[in-house]
């Protein structure tokens, strides 16, 4: 194995990993301050922090790696050089959007995370052993909300099956493979998307079925694809715009 | 009236209430208050810490983790209803006024000491 | 973080309540003697009322004061201040919750707080019926707004309320954190490039106006203020908390080369005291009266938040629950 495509191989992984971390951790923030109550406001506004604060640990790994510091990838890089899924760069919704994507992108961080607690590339096992607590405590919060509302009233059940019925869809954008992906498998970094899915799969159809959630058949699971590639949906532009409105109006500057 | 908000996030948010909009909060929606108990690390007590709001005890739970353990080690929290909670009342705290009087039940009323060496002064004499 | 300028009801308002004198002589002793009033203590009517009153303001402060800064929540520049934003903001929510949970202990309820909020009937800190125009007007709130709020929590946390002490406390704790990433995110400013300069230059001249109104109008001795004071509800006086952060903040602002746009502004050597131009307390009132350019704002941004989040709160209400007003 050439040692340059190994090491592009993990680069690429890591990016979109961090990446995703980023704008879910970015678009969660977007909560703070107008949540349905103040202790899920605070505890969700944790969440989005861990996510910001994960995307910087692989940032900073990939700095190790050679890369730029983790400011400047995250705050100075184009559009088309990001690699997060669809299903991360869509605007928060209302209350029952941002669960439902809280409960499916967090299970599959928690899997991954677990998967990669025995990767070869030891840096990436220590990271995420690092988040372990974490990302259990996010996936706790999600199932917890998950189950009381589908147990709720019935507009929140109502609300519950609608958003999975339009997140579902988009959530397999997690799961398209980056294009170095046999790489890192036949290194043993980690096991592919494959096996994540089908494990996440196996997950969520327990939680949701226990809950009355009923699944959307999903013909195209590639619907939401081209996040990995660099090609994104509508969103992700206004959001990079957004986030780096003030680092872009002095560049170079220390703030 | 349109409200233009400096904020981007709070500009996106479809439907503002209007100014003449009366919004009232119910009781009901409130929910019930949880006591919450925070243990630093095994070994210590467990303190109160405050209340949070939650449905049931699971919920409770989530919330207590990030409004009582943002900060500083944790290991460990309870939480209880509030109304499960029974306490004395100031009014009677008068049956505790007595205890420090008690001197009896302390290590340092005990001047034995005193006595021992009474006892080989008059030894010392015989 | 909180304002001071507490807004107290007019004197002519306020009913007659006739107190048990000897309880009422017991509770004065008990107070002059240092002791705590825990919730469940026999109080006088006037001072559960005045420190609802107090107290419900103070947490209505922190979460509409969590709307300034949240403006840039998503545009702060760079990890470092991205987080600490993040933190800082989530924290003046979870103060909120705090007060409110104290203020509980009184025997009005949250939902309560909320609606009065949502009304208009109760007040909030006016410093932040103000915009966040720029990334420096954040630094500059989170220096020298929540150094203002500290001036006044510190003073409070000595207090007779037992809750409110211990909310106090632990709010005092967090805000420490808070003061630090806002000053050092100033400063940064300050010795950053020419625009950062001017950025940081114009946010402070135009906050300067609301935050020497932030300690309130000088106070009246009257009757009800002199009360408050006995009781331990008010602690220090308007003027003299302000005294106290001009002294402590405005070297700090002087020795990084900015400048206030006060030429008044001066400590005298031989009184010690600090002197400037009397702000106008005409804006003051026009603002805590509705008349701010965000009033109208803040509370559709709160109304819009209870309504949206209706169905959540709805969804898991148990009418079999029966609320008890919380111990401490």
């Amino acid at each position: 194995m050439s040692n340059p495509e190994y090491t592009n191989a993990v680069k690429e992984f890591l990016y979109k990993m961090a990446d995703d971390q980023l704008i879910i951790g970015h678009r969660n923030s977007e909560w703070t301050g107008i949540g349905p109550i103040l202790e899920e406001d605070i505890a969700f506004g944790s969440i989005a922090q861990d996510k910001v604060g994960h995307a910087y640990n692989i940032y900073q790994l990939l700095h190790e790696m050679g890369e730029a510091d983790p400011d400047t990838i995250a705050f100075q890089r184009d559009e088309k050089d990001f690699k997060c899924c669809h299903l991360v760069e869509l605007p928060i919704g209302e209350y029952d959007f941002s669960l439902v994507r809280h409960f499916l992108f967090d299970h599959a961080e928690l899997l991954r995370f677990e998967m990669l607690s025995n990767s070869s590339f030891e840096p990436l096992a220590n990271l995420a052993k690092k988040f372990k607590g974490e990302i259990k405590y996010h996936v706790f919060h999600a199932n917890t909300w998950i189950k009381q509302l589908m147990n709720g009233t019935e507009e929140s059940k109502a609300r519950i099956q609608s958003s999975f019925n339009s997140v579902f869809p988009i959530a397999f954008s997690i799961f398209e493979k980056s294009p170095l992906e046999d790489v890192l498998i036949s290194e043993g970094v980690f096991e592919g998307e494959e096996i994540l899915t089908n494990k996440w799969l196996e997950t969520i159809r327990t939680i949701v079925n226990s809950c009355g959630v009923k699944l959307p058949d999903v013909p195209d699971k590639s619907i939401g694809y081209g996040g990995r590639k660099g090609y994104h949906t509508e969103y992700l532009n206004p959001l990079l715009l957004e986030m780096t409105e003030v680092l872009r109006s002095e560049p170079g500057a220390e703030w | 009236m349109k409200i233009i908000s400096l904020d981007p996030r709070i500009a996106r948010l479809s439907d503002l209430p209007e100014e003449s909009e009366t919004v009232i909060v119910e009781h009901e929606e409130g929910w019930i208050t949880f006591e919450v108990f925070h243990q630093k690390k095994k070994g210590t007590r467990h303190t109160h810490v405050g209340i949070v709001h939650a449905p049931n005890a699971e919920m409770a739970i989530v919330f207590a983790k990030e409004s009582f353990a943002r900060r500083g080690p944790t290991t460990n929290l309870w939480v209880v209803k509030s109304e499960d909670v029974v306490a004395t009342d100031y009014d009677d705290s008068d049956i505790f006024d007595t205890t420090p009087d008690k001197q009896y039940r302390e290590a340092g009323f005990y001047k034995t000491r005193n006595k021992i060496d009474l006892l080989k002064d008059s030894e010392a004499h015989e | 973080m909180y304002g001071g300028g507490y807004i107290g009801e007019p004197e002519k308002n306020q009913p007659q309540v006739q107190d048990d004198p000897e309880k009422l002589a017991e509770f004065e002793a008990k107070i002059d003697r240092g002791e705590k009033i825990e919730p469940q203590d026999w109080m006088p009517a006037d001072y559960r009322k005045q420190l609802i009153r107090m107290i419900e303001q103070h947490a209505h402060s922190e979460i509409i004061g969590a709307l300034p800064e949240g403006t840039f929540i998503t545009r702060a520049p760079g990890f470092k201040r991205k987080m600490a934003l993040m933190a800082k903001v989530q924290d003046e929510i979870g103060h909120g919750q705090m007060l409110y949970s104290a203020a509980e202990t009184l025997g009005k309820t949250r939902e309560q707080m909320f609606s009065d909020l949502l009304s208009g009937k109760s007040k909030y800190s006016n410093v932040f019926n103000y915009p966040a125009e720029t990334w420096a007007d954040v630094t500059i709130v989170g220096f020298l707004i929540d150094a203002a709020a500290i001036v006044n929590q510190v003073i409070n946390s000595k207090g007779s309320y037992g809750p409110y002490c211990r909310a106090l406390e632990r709010i005092c704790y967090e805000e420490a954190f808070h003061l630090k990433q806002g000053h050092d995110a100033f400063v940064s400013l300050a010795a950053g490039t020419p625009m950062q300069r001017k950025m940081a230059q114009d946010g402070l001249n135009r906050w300067w106006e609301p935050i020497m109104h932030f300690f309130g109008p000088s106070d009246k001795i009257s009757v009800h203020s002199e009360r408050l004071m006995r009781w331990k509800v008010k602690l220090a006086s308007n003027d003299d908390m302000r005294q106290q952060f001009l002294n402590t903040y405005v070297p700090k602002v002087w020795e990084i080369g900015m400048t206030l746009p006060d030429p008044n502004l001066r400590k005298n050597p031989e009184t010690k005291q600090w002197e400037f131009t009397e702000p106008n307390w005409d804006t003051f009132f026009k603002v805590i009266n509705g008349g701010g350019p965000c009033n109208k704002e803040r509370l559709a941004v709160r109304k819009w938040a209870e309504e949206k989040g209706r169905w959540v709160r709805q969804a898991l209400t148990n009418p079999k629950e029966k609320y008890t007003v919380p111990f401490a």
